[in-house]
């Protein structure tokens, strides 16, 4: 454990972050940190070539990863995006953007969808201070309604408690929405849940065989989940081979983090313990696990220590429950079976789970804990994130506590709380304004030979600093990394030949890969060693599959670009050129492998050769992609309840109908289609060309129309099979004609009781692209449906008791005013269609209190562009009260 | 370039970071943020088209660079040199250093990029917003001396020491500093170079006080340039090396202590151990008493072996620095502090000193038999270096007694030239052994 005799020169300043006025000399470029002064005076040199290694190049053998296991059964929900969250108008381009969460078109929509949901719960609240003579009355009158303005009473309450009730919602809501929204904001620009990385990989006996251990089952927030033991076969030559299925251990949480590391001891079985946890599969290829290795994984508030033994199976050892939730887990490089587990409260302590007797039955619930330190406030400066991570130094009984401020060394067996800062962010390290730590690592725990056992990695949002214990505070190394999301793993690998630099692969959760050359043998200080690379990503391997059509296509791209959770890598050592075996977790659950080799005859002339698609790698990439397709889409978390007031119409349906203009106008309401001149009765100006007519052997439209369902490779083989199956287009015929059959039997009878449409069924999971109307069950089944049974009572007398005073409207002397304001109504709400259909309801009426006078041309035009407009962005696709609601409420 | 004043408007900072980053509301900085909001705004007025063409450019040239492809970074950065004609005064007085720090490090690794290339490029863009002169011109000195050419390095930092414009600031004092002494350091390596030259030479020739005169010549214009870095708060390595060895060189002995001393425990100072080696290897050069030269050293086993050669008292402290030595992962093989650990052991328990190796022991005997005793590290040891497992053995057995499973191992082993050493170990530990198995 040498010190390097001499340090590179630089400059140390106390003070906070971005203090300008530092010259950061030291740490440029790449190039420069090869620059630091020779020993001795340097001899001039014929060619002048400094010693760096300049072809230093990791290559690629494909242009991408290639998927490794096929995708898991469970579907996978990319979650909110900025998109979702952000302010969509108003937006002023300036040098500093804010964010500005977006709650109004959200929160309309959302009061639009779900008003009882909204309001109901604030009527209850506020019954109880209701204590007057008739609170029952009231009970009702506080039930706002997205169409209160119908109703009189509710009318009058609006105006009356529209001030106070609009400053308690305000308020009530606001605030909770607000802290909701900035939480998801936050974690979306920063999430520390999966720092250290989820991936873990356990070298087995052999060199090129191993063990892959990462959480599977689909999205990572549910709540069965194990770490799966998945056997690989690496050969230098060709691409894993994966053996056998996967055991799994099912685990009660989704698992964050996952470390292993092998342990150099006695093999003592642990035969005592008894799984707690169910679905322990036995492995069965015993001849290629590791000796011994340790398994740690953190979870939300969870932590546990598995031994994968000889035969493979994996023994648990214990379980740690942290209450305020876990940060970081470490594992012990010197002494097996101790770590670090850190709390959000700003606690770390050590874990012993191996030492001394375990209960004899059952297992063991309380750990041999120890709490080294604790300190809810941050090191350095004040920052109001609660994560924290401890790691192991070269001193066993020293850790380093970090948080997003410093990074600190503790010595566990000191009095409390002592140590002293390892990294600071400050003007030490000459940090920029705002910068924070978000990863640290000790990099001291394989092969000492090659690099001193006491560098420390910290990385922020900027940049990767290298910190030797023995010189706190100065870095040794700086280099700006310029990632675009947060680093999330970083690792540290053997060299791949003896004298080589050692590779340190860093990766950012967007899926960026970064490599870098770093030596620094014996009593030279570390450096970089060439300029660092970045290796492909996920969403490089895009080209690789085949070409689908724009749906499955964007599924595809968003699986691609899932974020990364978990990396890890292995370098096999061959005798020609060595190989990079580079193995990265998504949090969509997928595993994908890349290989890369050392470039052999570095000529910096010749162009990089790049890599390109093999059959085998394509071929693999399009069976990937099946399997993908076929794993249906999320179910929504809860569908909307619907109103339809479809069936009510029903009731005006008796009435007499008299010429052709309105029958015309209705049947083309009722089919929601356009409005022609002959449905009128007014003389076709000139004759349409006739459409045309999908006859069931239309191939095209049933081919986009399964392509819409994302049905299209059913479809294709379904054609290819010669039997074209029961198309959807004799479907709608009959679908259509049951509807207007309908229609003509309704009765004069005003059923109210089950005036909404049950919610749509979660299975029924392809949304619509072209929505067809309502579909009005027939009138015997109109009755207290088995459907009504999940609206809420009040809900219901609520309607019956707003669609009571519709058949006054036509007495109203509102509702016999001026045809012009009628028009403007209808022209003002064109893309509502719930407010349209009101409207229809109106016209219906109005059409026979005015004793059948025909309508004026101009109020007739005014409601064919309506309704033109109405289909026009049905057809679009684009319907607005269908859409899905973003936000889990 | 014809406004040539404007340019030198400092840019603000919280402009130029305002680019690239964001600030969130718990005051953190999130690169990534501009690009969330870019998803979203559809409205309103957007960045001028030239500036986003150039922060595309900017991208394609990083991009290249990570991939190593140098060629077509070089004709991005052609195009992006078009920069510095934005009408955006702070793009364009922050540009110059982007270029040079892309550019630099393109032409370092171009394979057709040449000596020739890359001076011209860096007296351009020294020129080219002049508040980079000073840097560059650092940067572009260090290029040269890795290159071999000592004398344009030379040059280089001349002309950069006597440039002067504007105001003076402390950002710039250091600059000018740090180049000096970059400048102390190439004329101390010509010194170094004259010295060895004088002591080829005969005392009595003609040649020799020339040569001698010469460096003193030297040697003063270098110590000026020296001094003045070293005082200001750094890590000054290299620096520090060679201003001592001149002065010691001309017998200044008390300004070499004053400076070391003042290197190493000057609290503004970060610690160095280096700082602490240097003056342990002065005062040694020195023969320093030895009392002064425990107190310099903190940790190491060269302490040990000066604390060997001295009387009994020394002993407890020697322990502690074994032990402390052999906590770190790095030391569990270094022989020498488990040859010297075995061998105090042995003489302390002889003068029935138990107490100092119990004091030493406790607060590591919950963990020291897994980090250094277990049954692995006995199986490797042995395999790797039987000397070594021997004397751990030793310790191993004093400390845990006959039953360790360390002592055990190697006990068992059958080996020609080392039995009679396993033989004497036996003994030892029967003898010395801190556990008791009676009690």
């Amino acid at each position: 454990m040498d010190f390097p005799s001499s340090l590179p020169p630089s400059l140390f300043m106390t003070g906070p972050l971005g203090l300008s006025d530092v010259p950061d000399v030291s740490f440029m470029c790449s190039w420069r940190d090869a620059l630091t002064l020779p020993e001795s005076p340097p001899q001039a040199s014929e060619n002048g070539a400094p010693h760096l290694a300049k072809g230093l190049l990791w290559e690629p053998d494909t242009p991408g990863p290639l998927p490794l296991l096929p995708p898991g059964p469970d579907p996978w929900d990319p979650g909110l995006t900025a998109r979702d969250l952000l302010f969509r108008g108003g937006y002023h381009f300036r040098r500093q953007p804010r964010a500005v969460l977006d709650v109004t078109e959200q929160l309309s929509q959302f009061l639009w969808d779900h008003g009882d949901i909204a309001f109901a719960p604030l009527g209850k609240l506020m019954l109880e201070n209701f204590k007057l003579e008739g609170a029952q009355a009231l009970y009702f009158l506080i039930h706002f309604c997205p169409w209160a303005y119908l109703s009189y009473r509710q009318r009058r309450f609006s105006i009356l408690g529209g001030p106070v009730l609009a400053t308690s919602l305000a308020r009530l809501l606001g605030e909770l929405l607000h802290e909701e929204l900035a939480a998801r904001w936050e974690q979306l620009l920063l999430d520390d849940a999966f720092t250290g990385g989820a991936l873990a990989w356990v070298p087995g006996r052999m060199p090129g065989a191993g063990q892959l251990v990462y959480p599977a089952g689909g999205a990572l927030d549910r709540l069965s989940r194990g770490p799966d033991f998945q056997k690989v076969s690496l050969t230098p030559g060709s691409e894993p081979r994966v053996l056998g299925d996967p055991g799994h251990i099912q685990l009660r949480g989704p698992v964050r983090q996952v470390v292993t590391r092998t342990v150099q001891g006695e093999g003592k079985a642990h035969r005592h313990l008894r799984p707690l946890l169910t679905d322990l599969l036995p492995d069965h290829n015993p001849d290629l696990l590791c000796p011994s290795a340790l398994l740690a994984v953190r979870s939300d508030y969870h932590c546990a220590l598995w031994k994968v033994g000889k035969p493979g199976q994996p023994a648990p050892l214990q379980v740690l429950q942290v209450e305020k939730g876990a940060t970081g887990i470490s594992l012990s490089p010197h002494l097996p079976g101790e770590l670090t587990v850190c709390s959000r409260s700003g606690a770390v302590c050590l874990w012993n789970p191996q030492d001394g007797p375990s209960p004899p039955h059952g297992w063991p619930v309380s750990p041999r804990l120890r709490q080294v330190y604790k300190d809810p406030e941050t090191l350095v400066f004040r920052d109001p994130s609660p994560w924290r991570w401890a790691d192991f130094t070269a001193h066993p009984r020293v850790l380093t506590v970090g948080d997003r401020t410093g990074v600190k060394l503790v010595d566990t067996q000191g009095p409390p709380g002592c140590g002293l800062l390892l990294f600071r962010g400050g003007a030490e390290a000459s940090c920029q304004k705002g910068e924070r730590v978000l990863l640290t690592q000790y990099l001291g725990d394989c092969s000492p030979e090659s690099l001193q056992p006491t560098f420390h990695l910290v990385c922020t949002q900027f940049s990767l600093y290298l910190v030797d214990e023995r010189l706190p505070l100065v870095p040794l190394l700086k280099w700006n990394h310029g990632l675009s999301s947060t680093p999330v793993v970083a690792q540290l690998l053997p060299p791949p030949r003896p004298g080589c630099p050692r590779p340190l692969l860093l990766a950012g959760q967007a899926g960026e890969l970064q490599l870098l050359h770093i030596t620094g043998e014996g009593a030279s200080t570390p450096r970089l060693a060439g300029p660092p690379q970045s290796l492909p990503s996920r969403s490089n391997s895009l080209s690789a599959f085949p070409l689908l059509e724009p749906k499955s296509q964007w599924r595809l791209q968003e699986r691609l670009s899932a974020p990364t959770i978990g990396l890890a890598a292995t370098v096999l050592p061959s005798a020609s050129t060595p190989v990079l075996s580079l193995f990265q977790l998504s949090a969509a659950g997928d595993v994908f492998h890349q290989r890369l080799h050392l470039q052999a005859d570095p000529r910096p002339d010749s162009p990089a050769p790049t890599a390109s698609w093999t059959p085998r790698a394509t071929s693999r990439c399009s069976r990937w992609l099946k399997t993908l397709l076929e794993v249906p889409l999320t179910p929504p978390m809860w569908a909307a309840p619907t109103f339809s007031h479809r069936r009510l119409l029903g009731s005006f349906e008796s009435r007499e109908v008299e010429g052709k203009v309105p029958e015309g106008l209705r049947t083309a309401m009722a089919e929601g289609r356009l409005l022609q001149h002959r449905d009128l009765g007014l003389l076709p100006t000139r004759e349409q060309p006739p459409a045309p007519e999908p006859g069931p052997e239309d191939e095209l439209s049933e081919r986009l129309e399964a392509a819409w369902e994302g049905q299209v490779a059913a479809w294709w083989e379904r054609r290819q099979g010669g039997s074209s199956g029961p198309g959807k287009q004799p479907k709608r015929h009959k679908r259509r004609t049951q509807l207007s059959s309908t229609f003509s039997s309704l009765s004069g009878r005003l059923d109210l009781s089950d005036a909404t449409s049950p919610p749509r069924s979660p299975d029924r999971t392809v949304p619509e692209a072209r929505p067809q109307p309502p579909v009005t069950p027939p009138s015997q089944e109109l009755t207290q449906g088995p459907w009504a049974e999940g609206i809420p009572s009040e809900r219901q007398q609520t309607l019956r008791d707003y669609m009571a005073e519709l058949p006054l409207q036509g007495d109203t002397p509102g509702g016999a005013s001026a045809p012009s304001s009628q028009t403007s109504s209808i022209r003002g709400t064109s893309s509502r269609q719930q407010t349209l259909r009101d409207c229809t309801v109106k016209l219906q009426l109005r059409g026979d209190t005015a004793g059948g006078a025909s309508m004026p041309s101009s109020q007739t035009s005014s409601v064919r562009a309506t309704l033109s407009r109405q289909q026009a962005a049905i057809l679009s696709g684009s319907q607005p009260l269908r859409k899905k609601p973003r936000m889990g409420f | 370039m014809s406004d040539f004043s404007e340019e030198l408007v400092r840019p603000t900072t919280e402009d130029e970071q305002g680019e690239t980053c964001v600030l969130s509301g718990t005051g953190m900085c999130f690169p990534w943020l501009q690009k969330h909001i870019e998803t979203v705004a559809t409205g309103g007025k957007r960045e001028k088209d030239f500036a986003q063409t150039t922060s595309a450019c900017l991208s394609f040239i990083q991009e290249a660079l990570l991939k190593h492809q140098w060629q077509q970074a070089a004709e991005y950065m052609h195009s992006y040199l078009q920069i510095l004609e934005d009408s955006d005064s702070n793009k364009r007085q922050g540009a110059p250093e982007i270029i040079w720090r892309l550019g630099s490090e393109i032409l370092y690794y171009h394979p057709k990029s040449s000596l020739e290339t890359f001076n011209t490029f860096a007296d351009r863009m020294k020129n080219i917003g002049v508040m980079n002169y000073l840097k560059i011109s650092l940067q572009h000195a260090l290029y040269l001396l890795h290159h071999g050419l000592l004398e344009d390095a030379n040059r280089n930092l001349s002309q950069a020491e006597t440039w002067r414009y504007g105001e003076k600031s402390s950002s710039k004092e250091v600059l000018i500093n740090l180049i000096q002494a970059y400048k102390g350091l190439l004329q101390y390596y010509t010194w170094s170079k004259k010295k060895m030259e004088l002591s080829q030479l005969d005392e009595d020739d003609y040649a020799y006080n020339t040569a001698s005169q010469n460096m003193l010549n030297h040697s003063w214009k270098t110590s000026i340039n020296l001094c003045a870095l070293i005082q200001i708060p750094g890590v000054w390595d290299p620096f520090v090396k060679s201003y001592v060895e001149m002065l010691e060189f001309y017998g200044d002995q008390d300004g070499a202590r004053e400076v070391l001393t003042n290197y190493a425990y000057d609290e503004k100072f970060p610690s160095n151990p280096n700082a602490h080696i240097y003056l342990y290897g002065f005062l040694k050069r020195e023969r320093a008493p030895r009392e002064k030269l425990i107190s310099v050293l903190k940790l190491s086993i060269e302490k040990n072996m000066i604390l060997h050669r001295k009387k009994e008292e020394h002993h407890k402290l020697g322990l502690e620095v074994l032990f402390g030595v052999l906590d770190f992962a790095g030391c569990t093989k270094n022989i020498t502090a488990w040859k010297y650990l075995a061998k105090y052991l042995r003489q302390t328990l002889m003068g029935s000193h138990l107490a100092w190796v119990q004091e030493e022991w406790n607060s590591r005997k919950n963990w020291w038999p897994r980090f250094h005793f277990s049954y692995f590290w006995a199986k490797s040891d042995w395999k790797d270096d039987k000397t070594l497992a021997c004397e751990k053995a030793l310790v191993a057995g004093i400390l845990l007694g006959k039953g360790c499973r360390y002592f055990r191992y190697v006990k068992k082993q059958d080996h020609q030239v080392l039995q009679k050493k396993i033989k004497q170990m036996k003994k030892s530990v029967k003898k010395y052994s801190i556990v008791n198995p009676g009690l």
